[in-house]
């Protein structure tokens, strides 16, 4: 994230190198350091437990070589992608619904916290049993996992909406379901897009979860594939491409978060 | 200079909040209130602060109830003691401009004058430039495509001023629109108001505790007391239209009514 340094103009002649150069010597510098300490554990503790960084590089491109990173890659995109929008629009669409009516607000909201406490992956066993060994049982702990996120952060948007904003719009004359969806939903965005940035990693950990336990395919069956062939260097590599993923998402999510929220003054969100 | 029927009535109007369980009585903000304003005149009210001015506009913009008393408009009697069967805005033929200035801030300056007709539907070319002489009126050219967060105090209530003013209803309320904003940048909103106010006469019920600004742009002044609010004077103000900001202090007539109100509001 860039910020206008306003004395910049004024200051002395520009550094030998700028802030932001800085930073980036800064994170590549703690790459390294990262990359090393890695590097000494595999030193350290042998390479049943730790895979050397440069095992895991081949192993990455061998399976992108040979296809199966593509089609484990889908396959965890597939599910944890279908999961993640079925609980965000579930998650979004709720607080909306409940806004009209105190009542239904009333009655709903203990039922919400309540099944929040159901820890999911305890359901798996179960959902298995129903839906059987394909995509649906993943789906539906990924949904449910990924639900409560959005839920919550849109629930207290909406309840922290300025009201005088609401007023004004009634007064000209908006109907209810414009007042939803221009001050309503404009006023919680940054509550949204802080949701999202929070449910992402959850919905591929859960599918990745969910593959450890039933799958043919996927990041997760990748992992949990190579841990019964002690092949340590597999599961780093299924690791690296797990938290790639949820880089890359993220990325898209803040590129999204930085367009609809231009008009904001300042970035106040952590950069991630 | 002002006749025919009022268009907007205020009868025996009074207001209290519901009180709170196990305290005392919640005082009567409001206690028989009666006045009316004639199509097209500019009303001002005059009070201390905490006299109930606001929640005056508030009952009148039906964004809240009455505990008594009634209000009409053209004759129709819209106050209502049930929250839920109020019609914020009198299906837009109230305006409210508010203290603050409520700019929606997603919305750059020309959107959020828009909004009004974008929301009734009513946003076509002739609307469009409509909102341009507006633009143009107040001085804001060349700001339509800022934030309100990137435009200045006296620009966002001038904004808001158009806002209301781009849909055009029958009444306008204003609560102390022009507070919060240095004594340069008043006067000059004041004389924007006029000038727009002078370009199409609207009925306008203009609530500030300024007695100079009541003076200033009414036909009318209504003096309310202090909390339970009712009127304790009314003045008509015989200084003639077009006023100017700049002249009008020296005219003669003004000192004199100033001094009454301001004995009047103690």
């Amino acid at each position: 994230m860039t910020t206008i340094d306003p004395t910049a103009d004024l200051a002395a002649p520009a550094p030998l190198i700028s802030r932001k150069q800085i930073i980036i010597l800064g994170r590549l510098g703690l790459a390294l350091l990262l990359l090393w300490g890695w590097q000494e554990g595999a030193e350290t503790f042998g390479s049943v437990f730790f895979a050397y960084p440069m095992d895991v590089v081949r192993r990455l491109i061998e399976i992108a070589g040979n296809g199966q990173l593509v089609t484990d890659l889908l396959a965890t995109l597939r599910v944890s992608g279908i999961g993640f929008v079925l609980g965000c629009v579930g998650g979004v669409l709720l607080p909306f619904l409940l806004r009209r009516s105190k009542r239904w607000t009333d009655a709903i909201e203990p039922y919400v916290l309540m099944s929040q406490g159901i820890p999911k992956y305890a359901l798996a066993p179960w959902l298995i049993l129903w839906f059987g060994i394909g995509d649906l049982p993943k789906l539906v702990i990924v949904t449910t996992v990924v639900f409560y996120i959005p839920f919550f952060n849109v629930f207290a948007g909406i309840r922290g909406v300025d009201q005088r904003l609401v007023r004004m719009a009634r007064i000209i004359g908006a109907s209810e379901t414009k007042i939803s969806r221009e001050v309503i939903w404009n006023s919680l965005l940054p509550f949204f897009f802080t949701s999202l940035k929070v449910a992402l990693p959850r919905a591929v950990g859960a599918c990745i979860v969910g593959e450890f336990l039933v799958s043919t395919e996927g990041v997760g069956h990748y992992i949990e594939h190579a841990r019964e062939l002690s092949d340590t260097v597999g599961v780093f590599a299924g690791i690296v491409v797990a938290t790639a993923l949820v880089l890359l998402v993220n990325a898209l999510v803040e590129y999204l978060e930085r367009r609809a929220l231009a008009w904001r003054p300042v970035d106040r969100d952590m950069a991630l | 200079m002002i006749n025919g029927a009022p268009l907007l009535e205020v009868r025996n109007l009074c207001k209290r909040f519901p009180t709170r369980q196990g305290r005392a009585p919640s005082p009567w903000i409001i206690r028989d209130l009666t006045f009316s304003v004639a199509d097209r005149e500019f009303l001002t009210i005059v009070g201390p602060s905490g006299a109930g001015k606001s929640t005056l506009l508030n009952m009148i913009a039906q964004v809240d109830v009455a505990s008594a008393g009634e209000i009409l408009f053209q004759g129709d009697k819209i106050g209502t003691a049930d929250p839920k069967a109020m019609r914020p805005g009198l299906d837009r033929r109230v305006g409210y401009v508010t203290q603050d200035d409520n700019l929606l801030p997603w919305r750059t300056a020309i959107d959020n004058v828009l909004f009004p007709l974008e929301v009734q539907g009513r946003l076509d070319d002739k609307a469009r430039a409509h909102a341009q002489v507006l633009i143009d009126a107040v001085g804001l050219t060349g700001f339509e495509r800022y934030y309100p967060h990137e435009l200045s105090g006296g620009m966002r209530k001038r904004a808001a001023l158009i806002r209301t003013l781009v849909y055009d209803p029958p009444v306008i309320l204003m609560d102390e629109p022009f507070g919060a904003v240095d004594a340069q940048t008043r006067a000059q909103l004041q004389e924007d108001l006029l000038r727009l106010w002078n370009l199409g006469r609207k009925t306008i019920i203009f609530v500030t505790h300024d007695i100079a600004e009541a003076i200033l742009l009414g036909d009318r002044a209504l003096v309310l007391t202090r909390q339970p609010a009712r009127i304790a004077a009314e003045h008509m103000i015989p200084i003639p239209r077009p006023r100017s900001v700049k002249s009008f202090l020296t005219l003669p007539g003004f000192a004199e009514l100033y001094e009454r109100i301001r004995a009047e509001v103690q």
